[in-house]
């Protein structure tokens, strides 16, 4: 089952559905006077016919698994989410400090040292982005 | 005379400090970008796009023009030194790479550079000459035409960027029905926004650009897990006569390929390069010895890169309609500035075309002086660790994906897509067409309706025009050409991966 061919062409038709079978709830109108559903329908369409290609070509081609590797995507978004709720429930300065602490857990080495100054860093750049170009940061 | 007339008064406004000063950060940051792995022009494009809001329109816009052609001249310079192939310098790897290794890096380094300089000012000509034309042939254009030509850009970008039409394609289509959440601004009915109010006005495609390719990018390079050695060698710039004779040449030829090349839809900086290194490898005096470190390698791909990369400014300015993903970033950038690109933006917007073409000569100069003396210095920022770069990078994602709204939402929106592009990459899928798709998928909309409204809808009409209908058959010819090469490369028993290459 963890072909990449296979599972493109699996993606590729779950796409295709979830826009296809949502834009049927949106009024067709006539082929003189499209509605809001009727372009969506036929792009979703021919999306779903080239998952269907993409499927059927993944007999001729040869298998090749998938490599997701999930710790480093999964440490940079949790960094970037917490960026923004920290930002949301405290400031942006800390947000920062959050961000390249727990994001440099995914770099082959980690230092605190290094996080610290990368931190101090980014903070002043942060000040120079809300002073000179105006940016609405709330860093503290 | 009307076009010296015209450059003199782009030239009065590309020469204000302010936008020297704008067009030199410009050059600078895209070289930097086009030097370091991990980071190309699209994502830094869109990583600066919000910081412009507070920079006057023909500043931000020479800014953003500078980085897409700084980047070009920039990642020949990682791929001659380090043997770093960027999306734009694969050839760049074969010849430039050969010289370092026989301690010429200067000489390589002097023939890329000025090539560029001398493909981009060829291009420039072009550039002036061609674009205020085919605007004026635009108007003649309907919406049938214009579907078709969408179409045609498609099909080019999805073969050229992938290598494969079927998931190129895809990733187009995907793109557009990303396009298609939010409002409908014929009939304000919203579509796919699944209860969400945020997602009322769409997706913003700083949101996706920098989860695609931002957040995308950095995950793949921490994945792979190398880091750079920097270059260290001796660099002798100043060529001798028989050696500088050798460039010209090479260099004209590459750009009027690259010029030509760079104006065809899903055509730009990579596939100019290859043109103008066949064409080397047959017209050259010295063909012989391409291949394995000779001038003629270097310096004619050099000159179809930068040329390419400014001709492409062509199909845009004139018919509004980009003609790869960076030109597709671009245009974004137009819009958010209040300008639509197309037929009637050098009639209404003089001081913008006319400025931009003048400091596209201006960021050349720039560029030969940061890429031909200044080039050992920029080297030394290789010693940067990746671990170092890759939070800023993020940081930089962070506050360009907040400041185009001053919302904290289209930050998870950003990460959404990071994760997104991620598992796109892992699944064989490139981003790049997903971006066109997403950025023309409301244009091409609009005309598919337009045009069926006219024709009281008649499907037929779109290949009863004769542009449209050339441009349709042309499309229908290529894939009906890649299906059967599939089946018969099959059917021959050539490994069926050689047939379609996965991606």
């Amino acid at each position: 089952m963890n072909n990449q061919q296979l599972l493109k062409g699996l993606l590729l038709i779950g796409i295709a559905l979830l826009f296809g079978v949502t834009s049927m709830r949106y009024r067709m109108g006539a082929l003189a006077h499209p509605g809001p559903g009727l372009f969506p329908i036929v792009v979703s369409s021919a999306l779903l016919a080239i998952g269907i290609a993409v499927l059927a070509r993944s007999r001729y081609l040869p298998r090749v698994p998938v490599a997701f590797k999930a710790r480093n995507i999964g440490l940079l978004i949790a960094s970037l989410m917490g960026f923004a709720l920290i930002s949301a429930l405290l400031n942006m300065a800390v947000a920062i400090a959050f961000l390249v602490f727990v994001s440099g857990l995914a770099a082959p080495t980690y230092s605190v040292a290094r996080s610290l100054k990368i931190t101090v860093c980014l903070l002043l750049i942060a000040l120079v982005l809300q002073n000179a170009l105006g940016l609405n940061l709330h860093l503290y | 005379m009307d076009i010296l007339q015209n450059l003199a008064f782009g030239f009065s406004h590309a020469l204000t400090l302010q936008n020297l000063a704008y067009c030199a950060i410009g050059c600078l940051v895209g070289t930097i970008i086009g030097l370091l792995p991990g980071m190309g022009p699209l994502a830094t494009i869109s990583l600066l796009l919000p910081l412009t809001y507070s920079i006057p329109t023909d500043a931000a816009l020479i800014m953003m023009a500078g980085i897409y052609y700084g980047a070009q001249y920039g990642d020949s310079v990682s791929a001659i030194t380090m043997k770093i192939p960027h999306a734009s310098s694969i050839v760049a790897c074969i010849d430039g790479y050969q010289m370092t290794l026989k301690g010429k890096t200067g000489l390589a380094l002097f023939s890329a550079g000025i090539s560029s300089f001398i493909g981009g000012n060829v291009a420039i000509v072009a550039l002036a000459w061609f674009a205020p034309m085919l605007s004026k042939l635009t108007l003649y254009f309907g919406p049938a035409d214009f579907c078709a030509l969408m179409l045609l850009g498609f099909i080019c970008v999805s073969f050229v960027a992938t290598g494969s039409l079927l998931d190129g394609l895809a990733m187009a289509m995907v793109g557009v029905l990303l396009g298609q959440i939010g409002t409908d601004t014929t009939s304000g009915a919203a579509r796919f926004t699944f209860g969400q109010d945020t997602l009322l006005d769409g997706i913003g495609v700083v949101s996706i650009a920098l989860g695609c390719f931002g957040i995308a990018e950095i995950a793949k390079n921490l994945d792979q897990g190398t880091e750079r050695s920097p270059f260290s060698g001796k660099i002798k710039l100043i060529p001798t006569w028989p050696e500088f004779k050798r460039i010209i040449p090479s260099a004209l030829r590459g750009s009027i390929i690259g010029s030509v090349l760079g104006i065809l839809p899903g055509g730009g900086p990579v596939m100019a390069q290859f043109g103008a290194y066949a064409a080397d490898k047959k017209f050259s005096k010295f063909r012989h010895e391409i291949g394995s470190g000779a001038i003629e390698g270097v310096a004619g791909q050099a000159a179809a890169d930068e040329a390419a990369s400014r001709t492409s400014f062509i199909p845009l300015m004139s018919i509004g309609i980009p003609e790869n993903p960076v030109m597709a970033m671009m245009l974004a950038a137009f819009i958010i500035k209040g300008i639509q690109p197309g037929p009637n933006m050098i009639a209404s917007h003089p001081d913008v075309f006319w400025g931009l073409v003048a400091s596209m000569w201006i960021g050349g100069c720039f560029l030969v002086i940061l890429n031909v003396p200044l080039v050992r210095y920029l080297l030394s920022l290789f010693k940067i660790p990746y671990a170092v770069l890759f939070p800023a990078i993020l940081f930089f994602c962070c506050v360009g994906s907040y400041s185009v709204n001053n919302n904290l939402e289209d930050i998870y929106l950003t990460g959404t897509f990071g994760l997104l592009g991620y598992a796109f990459m892992r699944f064989g899928l490139e981003s790049a067409p997903l971006l066109l798709g997403f950025i023309l998928g409301p244009m091409l909309e609009e005309n598919f309706r337009r045009q069926l409204e006219i024709s009281y809808g008649d499907f037929g009409s779109f290949v009863e025009h004769p542009f449209s209908g050339t441009l349709l058959a042309l499309i229908a010819a290529f894939v009906v050409i890649r299906i059967g090469m599939f089946f018969f490369k099959v059917r021959s028993g050539v490994p069926a991966s050689a047939a379609e290459p996965p991606n």
